[in-house]
């Protein structure tokens, strides 16, 4: 594992470089953006699950002063090219492909689909021009849960699919399931559902859209995790040169996981500018967000176990239903990683599992902090059914199942080595924190007294990137690259298609950078956001911090490679006998020798040397992860249930987590606490509630944050 | 989520407002705090072709106590009525309830007077004047009527004021001695509308209950008191048998409304559970403990 | 109509419908964009600014109802570009991470530690409780509030 070359940043609380505009308002996020001759666009939507869309009739709205054009879904079919939505094209979606065209034509599929936009000189006149547009709708009986989707005789959300089956049903195995399952003491089965719930970042979809004709180069201002994904997605979709889009982000204010890519309605709002030749803002309202831009975790889950009367979980069969909404965008490819993911770090001997994804008409699942998440919620709940039904501690079962540590590496029966991990120890120090025994003690007073308090316990590992399991790097999302450069002023430039919406990059890549290349921290640059300037990236897959820290420790290492070679010639010394320390190129041992990394960068480009003297101080860096790496840890709630009224309250919340080397503690607790908030608000507060006609429970947005 | 049209008039006077809203009427919403109505518009569920903004109308705030009545002018802002010591000494109930009202800066613009008139049966203060039997003093070219509570709440979001009518103020009975109030809610989080709510004052004279009113937020379409209940209560010494037979007969014939947060079975149990724990409460801040556990005001 | 708003000190005129909200005003009409909209009906406090020196949802006023009235948003708290002490205390204390809540929890912050310098932590958290973070789960940006209640006294 590579060794950071000093440690005067990396693992310090560094404060923020986000932070001074954050504190002063100074962020400038994409509802911010203000350009000449903008206009603003509000969509029309659907009030029905499903149905015929008749007819639309735009000719009040196109007619209201203010109104500048309004496009109906077959005005933006003939000017847009189908396909499918870019993740999911990223992600190599698979499966049955449905045909739709971008906004509504024919028909409707839930409750919030866009059917037109009006765009006009405000947002205010654009919502009253969506008001005076009519459609008639024909109503057809909609489907709102994946039992009657699977139902043959479903009405197909899709015509040209022959029923709501988009993933289908396939069925793997590992190790000897029927072997195991037959030699078991015994075998349980459980069905566990997750509800559906959704990402709310503060800040909801967005861009400003703004196509240049002279040119021919569509600009899009975005909120989004990836310039580059957004940018292609765009390109695709609207049949222009990728290489003519040009995708720039500043500040984002959250998605995770709801921003990649482009959805329908940016795709609307980018051809709606080229159109009309003019920049075109559309900033989703909350109502919008909460109806239309996706919902996550529906799935679920009949699990066999087979155990031994012991304890010990010797297999699973596991069969998965994901509910994926209306419009694809990644459902049906999650249940790949779930099945991956399930033994989780136990010495699961046999796993089978097969999954089936169906459309509903309800907005489109979507990723959300870690998507594939309900391998860990399934496994470590069946633990404790487990545990209760054959009358064993949840810990002591749970320390029985983890698979010892072991060289060579315990492999997953799913393929993965489990190097490193360390369940064992985080499930222990988690339980000496809390003190169970004493707990068990006080709970038990309690309920004399007629108050409930409830422990829970659980466990995971994350592939953060997680180890390969021997093959090359593949997809996108295999090798992270970054641009360094040491420019004129002194100031390193890193260059990264990493696009930050949170996660503090622009501090913990600089302390990386700062510490590895040798200048303060103040004299790092950490450049995001400019589709045209940085490689391709990525924010998503909890894999930043390693892939994206790792590009830059290697990558500033070279970069300090060539500065050196480079003052080799101008201080008379051997390369081997330099260093850089505190922003200053020194023969090692000498200090009076040193030269500032800006003078040195500015004799490179003064022209003074010969061709056969590299001067340009920059460097392509990839970094494919090495030897990997597994995130993961244990976390114990406290909780009282009040039983007159079925309020819970956490009393309190223990995590221990192995993060390895943590570039800033800080920013670490904060992803950890931020995540943990969001478990607590899915379990205890949050729901993406439909009722049987398909219309969205509990709108605005007071029953949801 | 944005506004529609609507054109807009601010009255410096109580009589240019109730000129304006004799013109208007059924075309007009009176803005007042703006905390319910502003999102209605937001929303677009309200459609008024005009507001009347009566913030203008600083003679319509203040607090005054007179004859065994604290008068709160309509204007009142829930903020000031919670700072209030005035409040907190002769209307316990609504000093008990004015905390538990959204957020603090919602209480920064809100008013008294505006969320009687707005008449959402979730809210707190509904439940306060219904329990209290308030006075709600109502201003037209015609001249002041005076609605008492239990004809006050007509229906969801509807109330006995006419179109062509202000709420100009407010009139609670001063509490008298020995008096213990508690306003208990269960929400999901702090601020929430309450998914239950109740509001109780009792007297007790000699270790008896003299008086009782108890009044439900979110259980129907109006606040609703629970009178079976109440009249049980009177002339009896507080103890658990009591509390538990009130919340028997309060919550006896009550059909509250299903809706994402919870069953008509669900609010009838929590609504029992209030009763027992709002009478615990009122009896002990009644004693005189105001120490937080026995809060007069409490979450859930 | 013509409105002329005080903002961050100075008479701010505009044009504009009764219909546009405070908040829309102030980030529109007058590139004040530091107040961040959330949820255009009240819940998250995302658009909170200090109105005559309280705290209050700018997305459920309207622009024409701050005429004659002192508004403070969030530019005007540094407006010298040297952070204010409940700034600097967040910022030391990794309060925030995307950064859209921050105005409104730096403006709730505001006007709650100047009525009530001597608060504990649990007046705090109450005080805060109307302000939605979806990032942090809080406790940071409590940590930021308390500390910057600890320095202010400490002056």
């Amino acid at each position: 594992m590579a060794q950071i070359a000093a440690e005067r940043y990396t693992g310090a609380s560094v404060k923020r470089s986000e932070d001074p505009r954050i504190l002063t308002g100074g962020g400038h996020y994409v509802a911010d953006l203000k350009l000449p001759g903008m206009l603003h666009a509000a969509f029309v939507r659907s009030p029905l699950a499903h149905g015929r869309v008749l007819a639309v009739d735009v000719e009040a709205a196109r007619a209201l002063p203010g109104v500048v054009a309004v496009l109906t879904g077959a005005d933006l079919a003939a000017v847009t090219i189908p396909g499918q939505d870019p993740l999911f094209a990223m992600m190599g979606g698979g499966g049955p492909q449905p045909e739709y065209s971008l906004l509504a034509t024919d028909r409707v599929r839930f409750a919030g689909d866009p059917v037109a936009v009006v765009v006009a000189e405000s947002r205010d006149i654009a919502e009253d021009g969506c008001e005076l547009i009519e459609v008639d709708y024909e109503d057809l009986p909609p489907v709102m849960s994946a039992a009657f989707a699977l139902d043959a005789g479903s009405p197909p959300i899709f015509a040209n699919l022959g029923d709501n089956i988009l993933g289908p049903h396939k069925r793997s195995e590992f190790g000897d399931v029927d072997g195991t399952f037959a030699a078991a003491d015994h075998v349980h089965e459980f069905h566990i559902d997750v509800h559906r719930h959704q990402n709310v970042p503060m800040e909801g979809r967005g861009l400003v859209a703004s196509y240049d004709a002279d040119s021919g180069v569509l600009t899009v201002h975005a909120a989004t995790q990836s310039v580059h994904v957004t940018r292609m997605g765009i390109a695709m979709r609207l049949g222009i040169d990728a290489d003519k889009v040009r995708v720039l982000a500043g500040d984002i204010g959250g998605s995770f996981g709801l921003k990649i890519g482009a959805s329908r309605e940016e795709l609307a709002v980018a051809a709606a500018s080229r159109a009309l030749g003019r920049p075109v803002k559309w900033i989703e309202d909350r109502s919008e967000n909460l109806a239309a831009s996706g919902q996550a975790r529906e799935e679920s889950f009949d699990v066999r176990a087979a155990v031994s009367k012991d304890g010990d979980l010797l297999g699973l069969d596991v069969r998965m239903v994901i509910d994926t909404g209306a419009y694809p965008v990644m459902g049906t490819m999650v249940s790949g990683i779930i099945e991956a993911m399930l033994p989780g770090p136990y010495k699961l001997a046999a796993l089978g599992f097969e999954s089936t994804a169906v459309a509903t008409n309800k907005a489109s699942y979507i990723a959300y902090r870690g998507p594939w998440a309900s391998e860990t919620f399934v496994r470590e709940r069946v633990l404790d059914l487990l545990a209760k039904d054959l009358g064993l501690d949840p810990l002591e079962l749970r320390l029985r199942n983890v698979a010892p540590r072991t060289t060579p590496p315990f492999m997953m029966i799913t393929g993965r080595p489990l190097v490193g991990v360390t369940t064992k120890e985080s499930l222990e120090r988690v339980a000496r924190m809390v003190d169970i025994p004493a707990f068990r003690r006080r709970q038990a007073e309690e309920r004399a007294r007629g108050r409930y308090l409830g422990i829970g316990l659980a466990t995971f590992i994350e592939a953060a990137p997680g180890p390969r399991s021997g093959e090359a790097p593949s997809g996108p999302m295999g090798m992270e690259h970054m641009r360094l450069r040491l420019a004129e002023d002194g100031i390193v430039v890193l260059f990264t298609g990493q696009m930050p919406h949170g996660q503090s990059h622009q501090t913990t890549l600089a302390q990386i950078a700062a510490d590895e290349f040798g200048v303060p921290f103040e004299q790092v640059r950490v450049v995001v956001g400019d589709s045209d300037v940085v490689p391709f990236g990525l924010t998503g897959g909890s894999r930043s911090a390693t892939m994206t820290g790792g590009v830059a420790l290697h990558g500033a290492r070279q970069l300090k490679a060539k500065v050196l070679d480079f003052a080799s010639l101008l201080m008379e010394a051997s390369a081997l006998d330099l260093d850089i320390v505190d922003g200053e190129v020194v023969v090692r041992g000498d200090p009076d020798t040193a030269i500032g990394v800006a003078e040195v960068a500015r004799r490179a480009a003064s022209g003074q040397f010969g061709a056969d003297v590299d001067t340009n101080f920059e460097v392509q860096a990839s970094f494919d992860g090495g030897e990997g790496g597994w995130s993961g840890g244990s976390h114990c709630a406290i909780v009282e249930v009040d039983v007159e009224t079925g309020i819970v309250k956490v009393e309190r919340y223990v995590a221990a987590e192995d993060c390895g080397a943590l570039i800033n503690p800080a920013v670490v607790e904060g992803q950890i606490r931020g995540g943990i908030a969001q478990g607590i608000g899915a379990v205890l507060l949050e729901r993406s509630a439909y009722d049987l006609d398909g219309h969205v429970h509990g709108l605005p947005a007071a029953d949801r944050l | 989520m944005k506004l529609p049209y609507v054109e807009y008039e601010a009255p410096a006077t109580v009589a240019e407002a109730v000129d304006s809203l004799a013109e208007r009427q059924d075309e007009a919403s009176v803005l007042a705090g703006g905390q319910s109505l502003i999102p209605l518009l937001a929303l677009r569920l309200a459609r008024p072709a005009v507001l009347i903004d009566i913030n203008r109308l600083g003679e319509l705030s203040g607090v005054s106590v007179a004859d065994g009545w604290v008068t709160v002018g309509a204007m009142t802002r829930e903020y000031v009525a919670e700072e209030s010591e005035t409040i907190a000494e002769t209307v316990p109930l609504l000093a008990a309830a004015l905390p538990l009202i959204g957020h603090e800066a919602i209480r920064s613009r809100g008013t008294i007077g505006g969320s009687l008139a707005h008449g959402d049966p979730a809210a707190e203060l509904p439940a306060v004047a219904r329990a209290l039997d308030a006075e709600l003093v109502v201003r037209s070219r015609e001249g002041d009527r005076v609605i008492p509570a239990a004809d006050w709440f007509e229906g969801y979001l509807t109330t006995a004021r006419r179109g062509d009518e202000i709420l100009v103020e407010v009139r609670f009975p001063k509490a008298g001695p020995g008096t213990g109030v508690a306003f208990q809610e269960v929400a999901r989080r702090h601020g929430d509308f309450a998914v239950v709510g109740l509001a109780v004052s009792l007297t007790l004279a000699d270790g008896a209950i003299s008086d009782a009113r108890l009044a439900f937020s979110g259980v129907a379409d109006v606040p609703v008191r629970a009178t079976y209940a109440e009249r049980h209560l009177v002339g009896e010494r507080p103890s658990p048998e009591l509390f538990e037979e009130a919340a028997r007969l309060a919550t006896a014939d009550i059909d509250p409304p299903a809706d994402l947060h919870g069953s008509s079975e669900y609010r009838k149990k929590i609504a029992a559970a209030l009763v027992r724990r709002g009478l615990r409460a009122a009896v002990n801040n009644a004693a005189g403990d105001s120490s937080r556990d026995n809060n007069a005001y409490e979450r859930q | 109509m013509d409105i002329t708003v005080q903002v961050n000190g100075a008479a701010r005129t505009g044009s504009v419908e009764a219909r546009k909200t405070l908040a829309d005003f102030l980030r529109d009409d007058l590139d004040l964009t530091g107040t961040h909209v959330g949820c255009e009906h009240g819940v998250c406090g995302a658009c909170t600014v200090i109105l005559d020196g309280r705290a209050v949802r700018s997305c459920l006023m309207l622009a024409v109802q701050a005429v004659g009235s002192e508004v403070t948003t969030i530019e005007g708290l540094a407006p010298d570009g040297e952070l204010g002490t409940l700034q600097q205390a967040m910022w030391d204390s990794h309060s925030f991470q995307c950064g859209f809540c921050t105005p409104g929890f730096v403006m709730q912050a505001t006007a709650f530690l100047t009525a009530h310098p001597d608060a504990g932590e649990q007046e705090i958290r109450e005080a805060l409780s109307g302000n939605i973070c979806r990032c942090t789960g809080y406790q940071s940006i409590i940590d930021g509030v308390l500390l910057a209640a600890q320095r202010d006294r400490q002056d």
